[in-house]
């Protein structure tokens, strides 16, 4: 449990982050999404029950600043987690460079099953495409950049209050 | 202690049942932990923007005297200006109560101003939205309209403690009654495509055939006041293009918004003085 509230909290720090960033870049018509990397270290360095707490948490401060059904980014978040649990002990689940790809590609899911669920209520004549495009490409280069830092973030927060991460082996 | 290895599916069992939890979880509960949440960043989205303040104004204390006499200057005349316009506006507000009592009219019902600093913009492809320090504490109400110096800025969507979120009218789901100025024939608006690096456009639908705009003589679109929410005559934008409907009947065009939708730091809510 205090693991969990640890790992919210950083996911908190993490949205807050986000929300300025968007803030500031909303004159420049193009904003960020990060959601795969809101999953990726619980998937991949946690225990399953901890971690999918904290994740489904954040999944829901999402919803509530969102104008979209309460518990679509906690159930998208919970999936996303779900497939990297299932594929961590295929991969060198402590490298950097698995954390990053695994970030992008839940990320990348996420976003599009969240365009799709939010652009069936979209009126005819409005084509978000370009814009999510766009959007996309920009979240997607972001986050390759700033998801090392937030691993080694989530790990020292969780060191430093004397609840490291579980550590298993991968499968050979 | 050897590693236990999990059942390949169980990750997959897990979210199944997560999401059977959910789908039977009571709606007061969903939404108690959706205020809960959202209570939960309000002091965080608060303190951000109050910091932003403070930056603001340390970056001010910078400008030179003369920059701060010259700003001064165009206040004051600025501030003649706007008396002058409430003196008129005072004149006109009698005129219309003597007429409403000869008439024996209903009366219009009014608004409250309340200034609202933004705390959070939230623009993306799929909503935009607003928030801003002032929630349930100053009065405000859902459905108060929202504006500022160049127009409509949209309406409120949620009120909260000490927040309030805006949707904006360039998000996609808006829609306003409206009319070109200068005529009284009521059309739709409803909010467009926000693209990247550019700036956001509306969809004006039911406009008269006999009308026409392009870039170079565009339209204004006012609210018509028609619904009961938008006081009349307020600029949504202007239009740009028209073309005739396939039905025919009508003309559907491009509504070009204010650029500084964008970049607002201040808003102005009215509030209903009557709920009704």
């Amino acid at each position: 449990m205090r693991r969990s509230s640890l790992l919210f909290l950083t996911l908190l720090v993490l949205w807050a982050l986000i929300a300025q960033a968007n803030h500031e870049l909303a004159p420049l018509r193009f904003s960020l999404f990060a959601g795969g990397l809101f999953v990726v270290f619980a998937a991949l360095r946690m225990d399953r029950g901890e971690g999918l707490t904290a994740v489904f948490a954040a999944g829901l401060l999402h919803d509530a600043v969102s104008p979209v059904p309460f518990g679509t980014h906690a159930l998208l978040f919970t999936a996303a987690h779900a497939f990297v649990y299932h594929v961590r002990h295929r991969v060198h689940r402590e490298e950097t460079l698995v954390g990053v790809l695994a970030a992008l590609l839940s990320n990348l899911g996420i976003f599009l099953v969240l365009s799709f669920l939010v652009g069936r209520d979209l009126p005819g004549g409005v084509d978000p495409w370009p814009r999510l495009i766009a959007d996309l490409l920009a979240s997607q280069l972001a986050l390759a950049i700033i998801t090392p830092w937030f691993l080694v973030l989530q790990r020292r927060v969780l060191g430093w209050a004397g609840q490291p991460p579980f550590r298993t082996e991968h499968r050979a | 202690m050897p590693h236990r290895r999990l059942h390949p599916g169980r990750p997959f069992l897990v979210l199944g049942l997560v999401l059977g939890a959910w789908l039977v979880v009571p709606t007061i509960v969903k939404r108690f932990l959706r205020i809960s949440f959202f209570e939960l960043q309000a002091p965080v989205s608060l303190s951000a923007s109050y910091v932003r303040d403070l930056q603001d104004y340390w970056s001010l204390r910078t400008r030179s005297t003369n920059e701060l006499i010259a700003a001064g200057r165009d206040l004051v005349r600025l501030n003649a200006s706007y008396e002058a316009t409430l003196q008129q506006s005072e004149n006109l507000r009698q005129q219309v109560t003597r007429l409403e009592a000869l008439l024996r009219l209903p009366a219009v019902g009014g608004y409250r101003s309340e200034v609202a600093r933004v705390a959070r913009r939230d623009f993306n492809g799929w909503w935009q939205r607003l928030t801003v320090r002032k929630g349930r504490n100053y009065g405000i109400t859902v459905g108060s309209p929202v504006i500022f110096s160049g127009g409509i800025v949209g309406k409120v969507a949620e009120v909260n403690a000490t927040l309030s979120v805006i949707d904006l009218i360039s998000s996609p789901g808006v829609r306003i009654a409206a009319t070109l100025d200068g005529d009284t024939r009521p059309l739709s608006y409803q909010g467009g495509e926000n693209p990247a690096f550019g700036p956001a456009v509306g969809i004006a639908e039911y406009v008269p055939t006999d009308a026409s705009a392009s870039p170079t003589s565009p339209k204004r679109l006012v609210t018509s006041g028609l619904g009961g929410v938008f006081p009349p005559g307020l600029t949504i934008g202007e239009i740009v293009r028209l073309e005739t409907s396939t039905d025919g009947l009508f003309k559907t065009g491009e509504v070009r918004l204010d650029p500084r939708l964008t970049e607002l730091n201040e808003v102005t809510i009215l509030v209903p003085l009557s709920p009704n």
